[in-house]
Parts: C-alpha cells; sequence; structure tokens
C-alpha cells in the first residue's frame, strides 16, 4: 500500500498494515520525531498532520491510508533547511524542557495556523485553547506555548 | 488445582534456571553510589580537538536544560563561541558522577567544570596540543563563571532546541538498531509488594499472531515482588495483539485487608501523647489549647512524565549495551551488572535525553526487562512501558497525613507541633527489602519524607517529627520530595494563625523571618503582585490571592502569590501568579524562569489534580484521565523574578514546590473561607 508522506510517495510493506500509523512512522519510515505517550489518543505526544487535521498518529491505522492520503510530520516542515514559523517561534520562546511532548505541540500549533478560520479568529485565545488544550506537557511549558502561538496569530 | 499450579511454576522456574544460568535477583539490593564531583573528574568532561571542543555532560538532560547552562560555562571559561563547543551525553564508561537529582547540577558541578575548563584554556594558550592536561585550580573568584563574565547570566540557545522542534532529538525509545525486536514484560494486576507469578497462558494462541516471536518465563529481576511473562515480537503492535490472546492466568498473594487509595495513612492513629519516631525539630510545646488545629491529607500521586519509560538493550559477544532514558546511567549500569552476574565492565549503559523524570527515573526496571529479552532472544531489543505500565508499575509519591497545630501568644506563633505519618520517599521501597527497611526506620529516618518538615520560621517552641509506614505500593522520589506536602501543610498553618491573630498573612509571615533571603523573596513577590493595595473584586465569582515562601535544602529561596476564582459550580482556577525566587548566582535566568514556570504547573497539579486512585488492592488508573496532570485551560499567567546576587549558586528545579500549592491552598481559603484540607480539591 502507498500514501504520502512529506511530500513524497511512501511505500508500506504488508506486514506493517496492521500497525499504527505512530509505529510505521517510527519503527518502519525512521521518523521517530512523533512520540508514543499514551497509546488511547490522550496525551497528543503522537500528533502528526493527516490530510490538513491535527490526528492522534497512534489512532491511525495504516491499512486506512489511501494513495491519496496526505500525512505530514514534524520532519516535513523544514524547507530546504529553513524552519516553519512555528518551528522558529517555539525557539524564540525557548518552550521546551523536556521536549518530548513538543512534536505533537508543534504539530497541533501549525494544524491550526493552516486553519485561516480559526487562526483568524479575533477571539484568539478561545482558538489556541480548543486546538491546543488535549496536548499535554508535564513540564509546564504551555504558558510559553500559549505565547508563541499567539505571536504567531498576531503576525498574520 | 492450586497444588498443581504451585507444582508448575516451580518446574517453570527450574527450567528457566538450567537453561539460561539465570541468578537469584534482588538478595541484596545494589546501593546507588554519590560522590562528590572534582576538578579530576571534570578533565574527563570537556576535550579539544582542532579548534573544536566536546563537553561530555556530567548530567542527564531531562529538560532542566541543564546542557545548556553547562555549555554557558564551558564556553565562558574556554574564552571560545557557541558553536566551537558540541555536546555529547555520557554513558556509564565515564568516571562515576552521582545520579542527577535534588537540584545539585549547577550548585555541585558549576565550579569543578569552570575549573576544568579554564586549566584546559591556559594548557592551550601554553602551546600545549596533546594529551591530557593537569587540573590548574584556581580561586573561585578568579573563574570568570563566578565573576559573571562572558556568557553567564545571559540567555542562551537551548542545546538540542533546534533537534527537539525538528523531531531529531533521540529519547531511549527513539534508538534503532539492526535487527532489533521489541518486548514487554507482563506482570499480574497487584500492588508490588504482593508476591504475584504467572502460573499458564495460551502459547499456541500467541503462535499464531504474525510477528509474534517468543515468551521468555525467566524475565529478570521482579517489580517489587511481581515475578514477570516476557512477549517478544517483530512489530510493536504485536505486542497488544499477542497480550489479547495470551489469557495470562496470574498467581498472587491474597492481601488480608484490601488496599485503596482512600486515607491509606492516618497521622491519628497514634495517640497525640506519643511521639513521633523521627524528629526533625525538637522544641517542647507547652500544654493547652491550639489556635490553629489542621489535618491535612495528601494523596499517593505519579509522576505523569509523557515519556513512559524506555530502554533498548544490546547483547554481544557477552557484553551488554543499553540505551536508557535514566536519571543514573551507572546505578543502572551497577544493578544490571550484578542481576546478569557479569563484570560492570561488560555493561555501558547510554543516556539518551529523558522525556521527563521528575524523579521517577531513579531505579532500574525497564533496562533490566530489556536486558532480560534481548538476551532471550539473541537480538536487541526496545521495551517502552505502556502508560497502564507507568502507572501500575511504577513507584509513586507517597500519601501522607499530616496534623499541624499552632498556638498564638501576643500576636506571635508560640507554639508549634507538626505531626506526620507518610510512606517512604529515598529509602523507597522499591530498592529497599522490608528488613533493611526497619533498620533504615530506625537508626536514620526517611530524609525525603523530613525535607521541608523543619519551618522556615523562628518560633520560640517548635516541634516536627514523622512515622513513617511501609505500605503494598511502592512509594519514592517525586519532584520536591517531602517539600511539597510539607510545604503545604506549614504554609496552611501559618495562614491560618494569621488569620487567628488578625494580621495580614504576608506581614505575618515576615515578623516570623529572620533569615535575610527568604525576607527578601516574600518582600518582592508582595511588591509584585502589589499585594498591600490590592482589592478583592465584588461579583458573583470569589476570587483570592493567598501567599506563601519556603526554603529549599536550606540554599534556595522562593516566594508565590497566587490568585485564584472559584465559580458557583465549585470550578476552581488559578487566574495569576507572581514568584519571587532567589538561587544565589544564575547562569541562565530565562531557564530559571523556565523551571518556576514548571513548578508553579505542579503545584497547580498538587492542589487541583494530582491523584492515583486505587481499588481492591490494584492501582485502577491506566490512563491521564484517570490520573489527570494540569493542562493549557489551567495555566495561569505566570510573573517570574529573579533575585540574582553572586552567592554561591543553588537549585532551581524544586524550589517553588515548598510554597506554590501553599500560595494556592491559601488563595482558595482567601476566596471561599474553606480551607482546603484533602486534596486534590474537588472542584466541581
Amino acid at each position: 500500500m502507498q500514501y504520502v508522506l512529506n511530500g513524497a510517495i511512501a511505500d508500506v510493506p504488508s506486514e506493517w498494515h496492521d500497525e499504527s500509523l505512530l509505529f510505521v512512522l517510527r519503527e518502519y519510515h525512521g521518523l521517530v520525531g512523533a512520540k508514543f505517550g499514551c497509546g488511547v489518543g490522550i496525551c497528543g505526544a503522537c500528533t502528526v498532520i493527516v490530510d490538513g487535521m491535527a490526528t492522534r498518529s497512534c489512532q491511525v491505522q495504516t491499512a486506512e491510508l489511501t494513495p491519496t492520503t496526505q500525512v505530514l510530520t514534524i520532519e516535513g516542515l523544514e524547507v530546504n533547511g529553513k524552519l516553519h514559523p512555528v518551528q522558529e517561534a517555539w525557539l524564540a520562546h525557548a518552550v521546551p524542557q523536556c521536549g518530548y511532548c513538543q512534536s505533537g505541540q508543534i504539530m497541533s500549533a501549525v494544524a491550526l495556523l493552516a486553519d485561516g478560520d480559526r487562526a483568524d479568529a479575533t477571539a484568539s485565545s478561545d482558538a489556541i485553547l480548543s486546538a491546543m488544550n488535549d496536548n499535554l506537557c508535564r513540564c509546564g511549558t504551555y504558558q510559553r506555548i500559549r505565547d508563541a502561538v499567539r505571536d504567531l496569530i498576531e503576525a498574520g | 488445582m492450586k497444588r498443581r499450579s504451585f507444582l508448575i511454576g516451580s518446574l517453570g522456574t527450574l527450567v528457566a534456571f538450567i537453561g539460561t544460568g539465570a541468578t537469584i535477583y534482588g538478595a541484596l539490593p545494589v546501593i546507588p553510589k554519590r560522590p562528590m564531583p572534582g576538578t579530576d573528574d571534570a578533565l574527563g568532561w570537556i576535550a579539544h580537538q582542532e579548534g573544536r571542543f566536546l563537553l561530555t555532560l556530567p548530567r542527564i538532560e531531562m529538560g532542566q536544560n541543564i546542557a545548556t547552562a553547562l555549555k554557558q560555562i564551558a564556553c565562558t571559561e574556554l574564552e571560545v563561541a557557541w558553536d566551537k563547543v558540541d555536546v555529547a551525553f555520557h554513558d556509564s564508561d565515564l568516571a562515576r558522577v552521582r545520579s542527577t537529582v535534588g537540584s545539585e547540577s549547577i550548585m555541585l558541578f558549576a565550579e569543578p567544570l569552570a575549573q576544568a575548563c579554564a586549566s584546559l584554556r591556559d594548557a592551550l594558550r601554553r602551546g600545549v596540543r596533546q594529551g591530557l592536561v593537569s587540573a590548574e585550580p584556581r580561586a573561585k573568584e578568579q573563574l570568570k563563571t563566578f565573576a559573571r563574565h562572558g556568557k553567564i547570566g545571559r540567555t542562551a540557545e537551548i542545546v538540542q532546541g533546534r533537534e527537539i522542534v525538528t523531531g531529531k532529538a533521540l529519547y531511549a525509545s527513539d534508538i534503532r538498531r539492526p535487527g532489533m525486536l521489541f518486548g514487554r514484560v507482563l506482570r499480574a494486576p497487584a500492588l508490588a509488594e504482593y508476591a504475584s507469578k504467572p502460573l499458564s497462558w495460551n502459547a499456541e494462541a500467541a503462535r499464531a499472531i504474525p510477528g509474534f516471536v517468543a515468551i521468555v518465563k525467566d524475565c529478570g529481576p521482579d517489580i517489587g515482588n511481581a515475578k514477570g511473562l516476557g512477549i517478544i515480537a517483530e512489530r510493536p503492535g504485536v505486542l497488544d495483539r499477542v497480550v489479547e490472546v495470551l489469557n495470562v492466568v496470574w498467581q498472587t498473594e491474597e492481601p488480608t485487608t484490601e488496599f485503596s487509595s482512600d486515607a491509606p495513612v492516618d497521622v491519628d492513629r497514634r495517640p497525640l501523647e506519643e511521639m513521633p519516631s523521627n524528629v526533625v525539630l525538637n522544641g517542647r510545646p507547652e500544654p493547652g489549647p491550639w489556635n490553629v488545629d489542621l489535618k491535612l491529607s495528601i494523596p499517593f500521586a505519579a509522576h505523569g512524565a509523557i515519556e513512559p519509560r524506555a530502554a533498548v538493550a544490546e547483547w554481544m559477544h557477552g557484553k551488554l549495551t543499553v540505551w536508557a532514558g535514566t536519571q543514573d546511567v551507572f546505578f543502572i549500569r551497577d544493578c544490571l551488572a550484578d542481576a546478569f552476574s557479569v563484570a560492570v565492565e561488560a555493561v555501558r549503559v547510554q543516556s539518551c535525553r529523558v522525556g521527563g523524570s521528575f524523579g521517577g527515573k531513579t531505579i532500574c526496571t525497564v533496562e533490566a526487562e530489556a536486558a532480560t529479552l534481548s538476551r532471550a532472544a539473541g537480538a536487541p531489543v526496545k521495551v517502552q512501558w505502556t502508560r497502564a505500565q507507568e502507572l501500575a508499575s511504577a513507584f509513586h509519591r507517597p500519601p501522607s497525613s499530616h496534623r499541624v497545630r499552632a498556638r498564638i501568644a501576643d500576636g506571635q506563633v508560640s507554639d508549634w507541633d507538626h505531626r506526620q505519618v507518610s510512606s517512604h520517599i529515598l529509602f523507597t521501597s522499591a530498592v529497599v527489602p522490608n528488613l533493611m527497611q526497619q533498620a533504615t526506620d530506625a537508626f536514620i529516618g526517611d530524609g525525603g519524607v523530613a525535607r521541608g518538615m523543619a519551618v522556615p520560621y523562628v518560633f520560640p517552641r517548635a516541634r516536627a517529627a514523622y512515622d513513617l509506614v511501609r505500605l503494598p505500593v511502592h512509594t519514592g522520589p517525586w519532584r520536591g520530595l517531602g517539600a511539597g506536602p510539607n510545604g503545604l501543610v506549614i504554609e496552611s498553618a501559618i495562614d491560618e494563625a494569621a488569620l487567628a491573630a488578625g494580621a495580614d498573612p504576608l506581614a505575618f509571615r515576615l515578623a516570623h523571618i529572620n533569615d535575610s533571603r527568604l525576607a527578601a523573596v516574600v518582600e518582592a513577590v508582595g511588591e509584585m503582585s502589589a499585594w498591600e493595595t490590592w482589592k478583592r473584586p465584588e461579583n458573583e465569582i470569589k476570587v483570592g490571592r493567598g501567599i506563601a515562601c519556603g526554603i529549599y535544602k536550606e540554599v534556595s529561596y522562593a516566594a508565590v502569590v497566587a490568585e485564584v476564582e472559584v465559580a458557583p459550580d465549585g470550578r476552581t482556577r488559578v487566574r495569576e501568579f507572581w514568584c519571587a525566587h532567589d538561587c544565589g548566582l544564575v547562569i541562565n535566568p530565562d531557564q530559571v524562569k523556565a523551571q518556576c514556570e514548571g513548578n508553579l504547573m505542579w503545584s497547580v497539579g498538587f492542589v487541583l489534580h494530582d491523584h492515583l486512585p486505587m481499588e481492591r488492592s490494584r492501582i485502577v488508573a491506566e490512563t491521564f484521565v484517570d490520573a489527570p496532570i494540569p493542562r493549557m485551560e489551567d495555566t495561569p499567567r505566570m510573573n517570574v523574578e529573579l533575585i540574582e546576587s553572586a552567592k554561591p549558586p543553588a537549585g532551581a528545579g524544586e524550589t517553588v514546590m515548598a510554597c506554590g500549592p501553599g500560595a494556592i491552598a491559601n488563595a482558595i481559603r482567601a476566596a471561599t473561607g474553606i480551607r482546603p484540607t484533602r486534596f486534590p480539591v474537588r472542584t466541581a
């Protein structure tokens, strides 16, 4: 089977079809940015973007992917050595502590900002909260995440 | 039936013993060693080659961004640009350094590293280009670090920041080896203290699952008294499918009484006339009525790191390599050498970036599981615990029960009595067997439980004492150890004492403080929050402010003001924090602030969220829903200010745990008139 991974066609051999997208990304493709945190879609550490939507990759069965399914992972954000604005904002705000949840946090933020309707909302606090509230961080970096996303929305 | 099961169990063990040469695990615990770092050790942390430097971190990086601070020290002493120094994580072949615990990294490692880098810089200037450099220790004030030159006291690019935001930073679970398999060790759904073992399982059904590799009966050291049953698969998802069909029947020791997380310890079981066994403050309160008499209950709590513990193990030619996310690779190495009866030289443990630890990744568990399964499989094996395993098989924050009493005379506290019962922290039951623990209880107590129990105030007659109990659930270090619970208790009681005396809580604290650094953070947080002039808003939502302060490990200081709102339906939210923090010399102010922010969020969790439900003698929490942690919606605006000075650098990783929870509890009291005594506070 095939799907589109970070803009390129990716093949997955049959023995991996029963695995979650998270494990296919991590252990078959070797893209380890998305993390295993809870395995039941609660913590958000495995968040990637599937067809434009922030998605828990631990809850996606690989067999459900199609040749037109677009999967974007954190490894696909950087273009020609240039970081995505969300990645830049994360560095500018010195967000990461342990960093384990941050790939998922960043992908949720990227999905929010790519969604014009939500990102332009005048009530940006509500938009940020609804997009980010289900990405858990035990180190307590939420204030910096919130500030980073707010800066990005305000910068348009 | 039971007899037959027993025989099968014995036979299984015997076969495993002959088949794999397994030792009898855990006869005596391996004790962690805690050497003080010196300049000679530090020479092994820094190396030079052709204009570039390699800093091998003597600390574990688990989110405190210690790598950044140590690199700032190295660049400052070497007088080189940021990009000239590469940073590497250490393995157990480095000369032993103590575990990364207790907010000690800058306090103990800044000077040796600075001395070593200064010695290397001078040697390079003399033209030395090869060989080993000798330490040339100099007076501390001659070091650029302690004179606050160079990159000291400034913001710096976070080491591995770019790797983290691009998904390239490697944690233990990210390690991939050629031919690697995936493993899990199943254990009975029982508390760690109860003996349990697998009796039977459906191996045939497991073999029918594509990708299944093996079942392993001898699964390395027990966790507590739980013997495991190992499974190995070609792909990680196969493990879940094998578990579904394996249908393991467990033999579990029946507890005499059912254990639950509802009031597991009770300070009032010992009569008030008796003194608890371990004395922290030995003042003698006078008899008579008390103005303040509070009983506070603090529950079990999980660490809640987002990274479930993980390890990759690989045996090759009788030597073992393990990639681990642990706070102490040397202790893990020693435990593995002991468990597998090999020399320590035959074991190498590589530290990886740790995805949150908070005191919880300090003992050997998943590393031994991976090593056992790897040896059985003859291939590298990765083991990462499930979230349910993290909650069921790890040790946790102990529950504690406190009674604290205060008497007021002439507007001041004259007598103070704080009694506590808790399970163990430093002498954790997860490592220390019952008999040995009875000895440590009798002769040493538990410094983790005692931490922060000595009041930071001057009271004429102050007594503080505690009892230890071994519980069927294993408890151990958790961010701040006793400082969180004890700080909450002390700061709740002095707040009530201020109310009873009719005094302002901030001024009342200052009247009992004779430590100028503690007074300074209290005064600073009062100014930051405009404590004196703030007026409670008049509307249907109840709003209140609370203050608390504390000293951590006698070296670092913090004070916090919390503003809390309580909605008519009881929903409680912290709206804003102000925090003043003094840990002496600051290497990286922004990251010290980040640690304060983290501790403030932990304080929110401490008061409003943290608990770990147990019923019918087992931990019933399996997810972050059952054992919740704070979310973005729980995040107030946090204002942190540092009091920087040339005083010796102290810790910042836990200090605010001594006062953050108390500030929130006192704010709830101010908003509602009700003193929180049972935690977490039920908010709706």
